[in-house]
């Protein structure tokens, strides 16, 4: 009989597939897509925008991590705020907090951040690169409460969840979107549950492949749809 | 100013439409986000590669999606409503405010890599394999080794070795990502629920001889 750990030996080192550009010949199981709705004043919609979204940052990819990969690197993953600050997760660092009856840290999503710049390398973002501060001023968009999803909505073999956000622009000028982020609140709990960092992290970030225009009074709202088996 | 409570019909329309390849140069529909897949590598008893797998990976589970909101939606409600979110409670199965007296509590997952003898058509609602095969050295049985969790950039890697020490040939059909979600509030009871998160059926079965050993790897990429 032969163990484990020979057999490991085959295949140690991660294997990266291919880029999967091209390959049609499977269903792709995960999809996330960002949708853009301008609608005037009135309320009619004057432009629709879809695109694929490609983009999570390495803050989203250290909360996917699961604990048995903490315990093999013996480390904790940097986890870096939109002020450039850090703090540690995982391993023997933090966790994720959860509700309680006793003390609380919220954990929630702050944001569908938007913003008039970009970057290129979204995996190492930890802002955006121009973010549109939430006004009335020059510059500024009226941000509305992210809309969350209660449930996952099951369509045949398909799975999903829409969050969405909507903003107004009362600045008196045309502003221009070329860059959305998610930001969630983070805040984590050491050995004793007890607050061990915190702060705002981006954890999704996208380049519009065309910017967008909103016109003085218009209004837009923004959609990300996180989907399996589309 | 529009605030949403639920989405308009109109826009969940557009939102949910296929992408058009043409219609619409502002729609790129150019690259995948995630790839994913499985390879298995299966050894005679002695040592030797007798079967290699290597397969798209087709089906996640709704549990993978609740998982991922976590670093998305996050696990409260909102800033003040200090309740997990439904997917924390309806989908995972977790507690909405576990009691901890005066202190805190915290969330985290792991995951591991089962193997099965059955098949099943796909929803994403599937909780379990076909005909999971059970850890051991009795009749139809396999012992699994610890698993191993790697990441690379984008890329997070769960690599599972099983051995047949079953005294029999066994054929594995199916395979699936198992995670298990702990809400741990320091000083309470600790919850760790078992969800799956993946379900695939091989193209065509794998038989694992007597003595013999199989290596499953599933990968998960976020192609930014």
């Amino acid at each position: 009989m032969i163990v484990g750990s020979k057999v490991d030996y085959d295949i140690s080192n991660l294997y990266i597939p291919k880029d999967g550009k091209g390959d049609n010949d499977y269903q792709k199981s995960f999809s996330a897509t960002l949708t853009i709705i301008v609608r005037d004043k009135d309320g009619n919609v004057i432009e629709r925008y879809k695109q694929k979204s490609h983009s999570p940052t390495a803050n989203f990819i250290g909360l996917m991590l699961p604990v048995s990969y903490y315990n093999k690197v013996q480390k904790c993953w940097t986890m870096t705020t939109t002020s450039n600050s850090t703090f540690s997760y995982g391993y023997n660092c933090a966790w994720t907090m959860y509700p309680n009856t006793g003390n609380n840290y919220p954990v929630y999503i702050e944001n569908i951040m938007v913003g008039s710049g970009s970057q290129s390398n979204p995996y190492n973002a930890y802002n955006l690169a121009l973010p549109i501060a939430n006004g009335s001023g020059t510059g500024q968009l009226l941000y509305s409460a992210p809309n969350i999803p209660t449930s996952i909505t099951i369509n045949g073999s398909q799975a999903y969840f829409i969050i969405s956000q909507s903003y107004n622009n009362q600045s008196g000028g045309t502003i221009t979107i070329s860059e959305v982020g998610i930001i969630l609140y983070l805040q984590l709990g050491g050995s004793a549950a007890v607050l061990d960092g915190n702060g705002s992290v981006l954890i999704w970030y996208d380049v519009l492949s065309s910017p967008i225009s909103v016109a003085n009074g218009q209004q837009i709202v923004i959609y990300y749809t996180f989907s399996v088996n589309a | 100013m529009l605030v949403l409570n639920e989405i308009p019909k109109e826009d969940l329309d557009y939102i949910l439409e296929p992408f058009k390849e043409e219609n619409n140069k502002k729609e790129e529909n150019s690259k995948q986000i995630i790839s994913e897949k499985i390879i298995a590598i299966i050894r005679d008893a002695k040592g030797n590669i007798i079967d290699k797998r290597e397969q798209k990976m087709k089906s996640l589970i709704q549990n993978y999606l609740a998982i991922m909101s976590i670093a998305i939606i996050g696990t409260y409600q909102s800033a003040t409503n200090y309740n997990a979110t439904n997917f924390m409670t309806n989908i995972l199965g977790l507690p909405s405010q576990p009691h901890v007296g005066s202190n805190s509590a915290v969330i985290y997952f792991d995951v591991s890599i089962q193997v099965g003898s059955g098949t099943q058509s796909f929803t994403p609602t599937l909780s379990s394999l076909s005909a999971p095969i059970s850890n051991g050295t009795g009749t139809g049985q396999l012992i699994y080794y610890s698993q191993s969790v790697l990441q690379i950039n984008n890329s997070i890697s769960v690599l599972d070795t099983v051995s047949n020490s079953s005294g029999n040939t066994i054929t594995v059909s199916e395979i699936g990502l198992i995670g298990a979600i702990t809400v741990n509030p320091y000083g309470g009871i600790i919850v760790t629920n078992n969800r799956l998160l993946s379900y695939d059926t091989f193209s065509s079965p794998i038989s694992i001889p007597a003595g013999g050993a199989a290596s499953f790897q599933i990968v998960i990429t976020f192609s930014g």
